[in-house]
């Protein structure tokens, strides 16, 4: 072999891995480029909510998924063998196939890199973030003629259950965008658990002032409120992620007028971030007075949320700010380990002789549904959504179990009923003071609670059915407590647009930044004067360019 | 490249001698190792170009709108550039130094202990970690130094308050650094008793006659008989002072101690995998890329210069 | 030199030694405490109340490890991996550093090609296109990915490159005189008399196999294929994530796995500290052999 050939060889293998590296860029974007507009969907397609597909129908998705939420499920079932899927096969011939499942702290990564090599799913559940990028890049698929063509009677009430405001949030230029998934917002609302047999073992009331929800604190962190000897729980469950989704610090800097991550009013009506005020600054050093009394787990900035529940079901840990649902998840747990635990609800303490005024968000997204652009049945996935909403009517209900394999966490998209547990909620009271024997209500979710109720106060139910009752219907418990709320005082974030531009941008910097600085001045290794710098430095690296966005946004809406 | 190919005029093959073989064998033998190399490290080298680009997926590279350097000012203006960059400089240096250290005076310690199965044990133990991968270690340490490991209790019955080595930002890049050499050192400490064993014994037996002890024995003959070999693993380590350790990093940090321990490749790993921002990830990675080479070729120059060493 | 030691130098080995054994102790006690733990009750294990013995001895932990299928399941996958890699591996790197370690007046072109493979040591594309080409090339979420990326790894080729270079030549001669060629000569000569630095090689391309995590993660498209260690490391990750969803916060019912996560991490480390101090001999003989790390 001369020196040409040679020569010859390295150019035709460095032509062809070029060739191959462009194929890698280009080859997962099909017909995104060359669909201009809008196509309308083939006119053979029944609409019927449930019509059946004469030939297979394929969505892709993705997912990074824990286990299943009910401990009935069977231990082999995955999210591909999920019951639902099958069904769904089988009454609408529409076939799921996951590009992968990872597991839930593998996702952000897994989706990441299946974003930059435009590897996308037909069908994927994302935030607003990710949808504004979406959006910006043009990737997503119309589904205004989907939508309003085959979502079914009941799936549109629950999407447009507030009036379409949810939904015109996710239109473009008369194109819809999303569909989006959301629940009334007081479910976001914030009350706090305690311990019940543990006040009770140490003679304290239910704390109505922040003063003395401390006492209880010390109480149970110092005076062995389990009895075991052993100076083994603490007082206030917490964990890394201080503004989140439960057991976290929300509730905490509400009682003290504080309202980190979130957009309120200010006395002239402007949009300010709650994290920037000098209440957040106040309640952060509070809350470091406790971790230094040892009222806080000492390492909860290294504990995700499956850490503290791990205490508050080993009965480590006896009070824990929050939301309405805990009966249901983990308290019942708890109730397993530890026969004698009882959980009592309460509203956030007052403080300075205020009530504890909790937030409520203008809006609570649970999930933002899109299709990704040049897919061909973007009606299909309308029609998934029907069919979930279908099979919780109550003539699949005794085949759609957990037992049975049917793992609702694992199905997409599930839209619900926004107010089925307000529903919920009086339909069961008014059946349970009437002593009726059966419930008559097309709401799942009253057929279950009501059957649930039943055996609980009958004293023969077991904790799951406590769970149910203490979380949905007792009128001292979750929801008894949170419905409340809505006649007393309570502060609104304001902000429900989809992400601004400097948020895109900027806005997982800022909120590290916060993270970081929070934790730090909780555990005192930062002295709380550096709260003014970081206040400083927030608004320099675009906190001020989302503060006037957002208040551009708040008066043109 | 193909410059090294013209230096010599374009011969035709010559009928093959009893003496000269064929090239052509040799040729293909390279093939399957040209071919894995072209397509799975040079094909990902033409993603480079999204640094100079506003890369979005769905345009892919060729559509995609070119930005020049304005990717790099980008990273540059990153309020954690410089906090970073110091990070991984000071994280990286301080490993080298230490991992060259520890391992010399382990050397020189166990130089003067007689028996050989004390010597074999010894090395065994100290080898281990190497072999482990650092989601084992990781494992390990997290269990050592948290609040109620071994460690802590330790302090605690000496009565001192617990320490949360893992989330204090002075401790951390200690325990980085400490775990970076605890898990290397077996290797350099091998290196060097193996150069130490290849002094010759004539010169020790000559220093004792002159009435040297063994510490001047150790300074006089033995350092400077291993000076090669440490001269050249500093200079080659030179090439790695921007790698300050990605996976041990990434398996051990958190937000607490971002401020001391995110480096680089973990902030460039964030910036692509987390927040999508691809095209300054990618600009980052380049930058790192680009110093590395040069800090490479320097080293690689300097130990062809002092100590003769080639590398191929 | 068995001379009578002096007072001074008694003193010495009596501090060398206690240095020496705390040394000695560092690199083994901290999997005798690992040891300890899995070994222990769970509630003992999380009060910290554990150093080097158990404490309420179990054995719990491992025997409900044994039915954790996850956990066999990947280990499957990384003894797949460590077989397949390890041939692709050594095939390559014996392949390339063969005709790479002619001279450059046998082998013209060979400056050539050992810069072609030199350079991509220090230059790589990055993580996200070297997903692209992966991708592309439809290695994804297949064995393939862990192996056939990384098969050449050019240090162990320089490695070998370099002792077959030191090997004399006067072999070559002869062989070549007897009218062998390439082939016979790199498998009856050179492999033959390089086994001191092939054993290394084979033994570091193992290791590097049964080590490797992060790339599971990235290729792998669900944990059924992660490889034990990229397992492991969802253990034992504080995760980094932002946010967290309804399904997830449904899903962390698990408690009580402190034990469990030791164990497991414990039986990762197991495979490695029971066959390296057999093998040791032989990374000491390769390493002192003219090579330096990489």
């Amino acid at each position: 072999m001369n020196k040409r050939t040679f020569k010859q060889l390295i150019v035709g293998t460095l032509l062809l891995s070029l060739a191959l590296s462009v194929i890698a860029g280009c080859a997962s974007k099909p017909d995104a480029s060359s669909d201009t507009g809008s196509k309308s969907i083939a006119s053979d397609i029944g609409t019927d909510p449930m019509w059946k597909y004469p030939e297979t129908v394929k969505v892709t998705q993705v997912i990074g998924h824990g286990k299943a939420e009910d401990p009935k499920t069977p231990s082999d079932i995955t999210p591909a063998t999920n019951a639902y899927y099958q069904k769904l096969k089988e009454m609408l011939n529409i076939e799921v196939e996951y590009l992968w499942m990872v597991p839930s702290d593998q996702y952000e990564q897994k989706f990441s890199l299946a974003v930059a090599s435009g590897d996308l799913p037909d069908l994927m559940t994302i935030g607003f973030e990710q949808y504004e990028k979406f959006k910006d890049e043009d990737q997503l698929e119309d589904l205004s003629e989907a939508y309003e063509k085959y979502a079914s009677p009941d799936l549109k009430a629950y999407v447009e259950a507030d009036g379409g405001k949810t939904l015109d949030m996710f239109r473009e230029d008369g194109k819809l965008l999303a569909l989006p998934s959301f629940e009334d917002p007081f479910m976001s609302a914030q009350i706090m658990w305690l311990r019940k047999d543990w006040l009770e073992k140490l003679n304290l009331e239910v704390p109505k002032t922040l003063e003395d929800l401390e006492k209880v604190a010390e109480a149970f962190t110092t005076q062995d409120p389990d009895g075991n000897g052993k100076a083994d729980t603490y007082g206030l469950a917490l964990h890394k992620d201080l503004i989140s989704w439960g057991f976290d610090a929300r509730g905490f800097f509400y009682t003290m007028g504080a309202y980190p991550k979130a957009w309120i009013k200010d006395k002239d009506g402007n949009l300010v971030a709650g994290e920037t005020k000098p209440e957040t600054k106040a309640a952060l050093e509070r809350l470091n007075q406790w971790y230094s009394k040892g009222l806080l787990d000492k390492e909860f900035a290294f504990k995700d949320m499956d850490k503290v529940v791990e205490d508050i079901v080993a009965g480590k840990v006896g009070i824990a700010f929050g939301e309405w649902w805990y009966p249901g998840w983990p308290l019942n747990m708890n109730r397993d380990q530890d026969p004698n635990a009882d959980w009592v609800a309460a509203v956030l303490p007052s403080f300075n002789g205020k009530e504890g005024e909790t937030l409520v968000p203008s809006q609570r997204m649970s999930r933002i549904y899109v299709v990704r652009k040049g897919y061909e049945h973007p009606e299909a996935v309308i029609k998934m959504a029907n069919f979930y909403t279908e099979m919780q009517k109550k003539e699949y209900a005794e085949d759609v179990k957990a037992e049975n394999g049917y793992v609702y966490n694992w199905y997409d998209p599930r839209v619900y009923n926004p107010y089925d547990f307000e529903q919920a909620f009086t339909e069961v009271n008014a059946a349970l003071d009437n002593k009726q024997e059966e419930i008559d209500s097309v709401n799942p979710t009253s057929v279950q609670a009501f059957k649930s109720s039943k055996k609980y106060l009958s004293g023969e139910g077991d904790n799951s059915d406590w769970g149910i009752y203490m979380r949905s219907i007792a009128k001292d418990g979750g929801w008894g407590i949170t419905r409340t709320l809505r006649d007393k005082a309570y502060v609104v974030d304001e902000f429900y647009g989809t992400a601004t531009e400097t948020m895109t941008e900027k806005k997982t910097s800022l909120n590290k930044m916060t993270d970081e600085l929070f934790t730090k001045i909780i555990m005192g290794s930062t002295p709380s004067s550096e709260f003014d710098k970081y206040v400083e430095s927030w608004k320099k690296l675009g906190g001020q360019d989302i503060t006037d966005e957002v208040n551009e946004w708040y008066k043109n809406k | 490249m193909s410059n090294t190919a013209q230096t010599q005029p374009a011969t035709v093959v010559k009928p093959r001698s009893s003496k000269r073989v064929s090239t052509f064998p040799l040729h293909l033998m390279l093939i399957p190792g040209v071919i894995v190399t072209l397509i799975y490290a040079y094909g990902p080298m033409f993603g480079l170009v999204m640094a100079f680009q506003k890369y979005v997926p769905t345009k892919g590279f060729l559509g995609s709108k070119w930005v020049g350097f304005k990717n790099f000012e980008y990273i540059f203006h990153m309020p954690d550039f410089y906090q970073v960059l110091w990070n991984t400089l000071i994280i990286a240096v301080l490993k080298i130094i230490f991992g060259l250290l520890v391992p010399l005076i382990l050397a020189l310690l166990l130089q003067e202990v007689a028996k050989n199965w004390i010597v074999r044990t010894i090395q065994t133990s100290v080898f281990l970690p190497y072999f482990l991968s650092w989601t084992i270690l990781a494992g390990v340490i997290f269990e050592i130094f948290s609040l109620n490991g071994p460690v802590n209790s330790l302090i605690a019955s000496m009565g001192s308050d617990p320490i949360m080595f893992m989330g204090d930002k002075n401790w951390f890049r200690g325990i980085l650094i400490g775990s970076d050499v605890w898990k290397g050192m077996g290797y350099n400490m091998i290196l060097y008793l193996a150069a130490i064993i290849g002094i010759n014994p004539n010169l020790y037996e000559a220093a004792e006659i002159d009435g040297a002890g063994r510490w001047k024995q150790v300074i006089h003959i033995t350092l400077p008989g291993i000076a090669p070999i440490i001269v050249l693993l500093a200079t080659l380590s030179l090439g790695s002072v921007l790698n300050a350790g990605f996976e041990q990093i990434l398996l051990l940090y958190n937000p607490l101690v971002y401020e001391s321990a995110d480096v680089i490749d973990t902030l460039v790993y964030r910036m692509g995998l987390i927040d999508q921002q691809f095209s300054p990830a990618a600009a980052f990675g380049l930058f790192k890329s680009v110093v590395s080479v040069v800090l490479v070729s320097i080293s690689y120059y300097m130990a062809y210069r002092f100590t003769n060493y080639r590398i191929f | 030199m068995h001379i009578k030691p002096s007072p001074s130098r008694v003193v010495f080995n009596i501090i060398n030694g206690i240095l020496l054994t705390i040394v000695t102790l560092l690199g083994v006690i901290p999997f005798i405490h690992l040891l300890a733990v899995s070994l222990s009750s769970n509630s003992a294990a999380v009060a910290g109340q554990v150093s080097l013995w158990p404490v309420e001895f179990t054995w719990d932990a491992y025997i409900y490890l044994s039915q954790k299928v996850e956990f066999f399941r990947s280990l499957w996958v990384s003894v797949q991996r460590v077989f397949i890699g390890t041939i692709l591996s050594m095939l390559l790197v014996i392949l390339t550093a063969y005709p790479l370690s002619r001279e450059t007046t046998v082998f013209k072109q060979r400056t050539a090609y050992v810069w072609f493979f030199v350079i991509t040591m220090f230059f790589g594309g990055g993580l996200i296109p070297t997903y692209m080409v992966i991708r592309s090339t439809g290695l994804l979420d297949t064995i393939w990915a862990l192996v056939i990326p990384g098969a050449l790894n050019v240090w162990n080729m320089v490695m070998l490159l370099n002792f077959f270079r030191n090997t004399p030549k006067d072999l070559d001669e002869a062989a070549l005189m007897d009218g062998a060629g390439h082939l016979s000569l790199l498998f009856r000569i050179y492999l033959p008399i390089s086994l001191p630095a092939i054993a290394t090689i084979l033994l570091f391309t193992i290791i590097g196999h049964w080590n490797a995590w992060f790339d599971g993660i990235l290729y792998m498209n669900s944990p059924d294929n992660y490889p034990l260690q990229t397992y492991l490391s969802t253990l034992i990750s504080t995760s980094n994530r932002e946010s967290i969803s309804v399904d997830e916060l449904a899903s962390m019912a698990s408690y009580g796995e402190k034990t469990l996560r030791t164990a497991q991490i414990f039986m990762g480390a197991l495979p490695i500290m029971a066959v390296y101090p057999f093998l040791q001999q032989y990374f000491v003989k390769g390493i002192t052999v003219g090579s330096v790390k990489g």
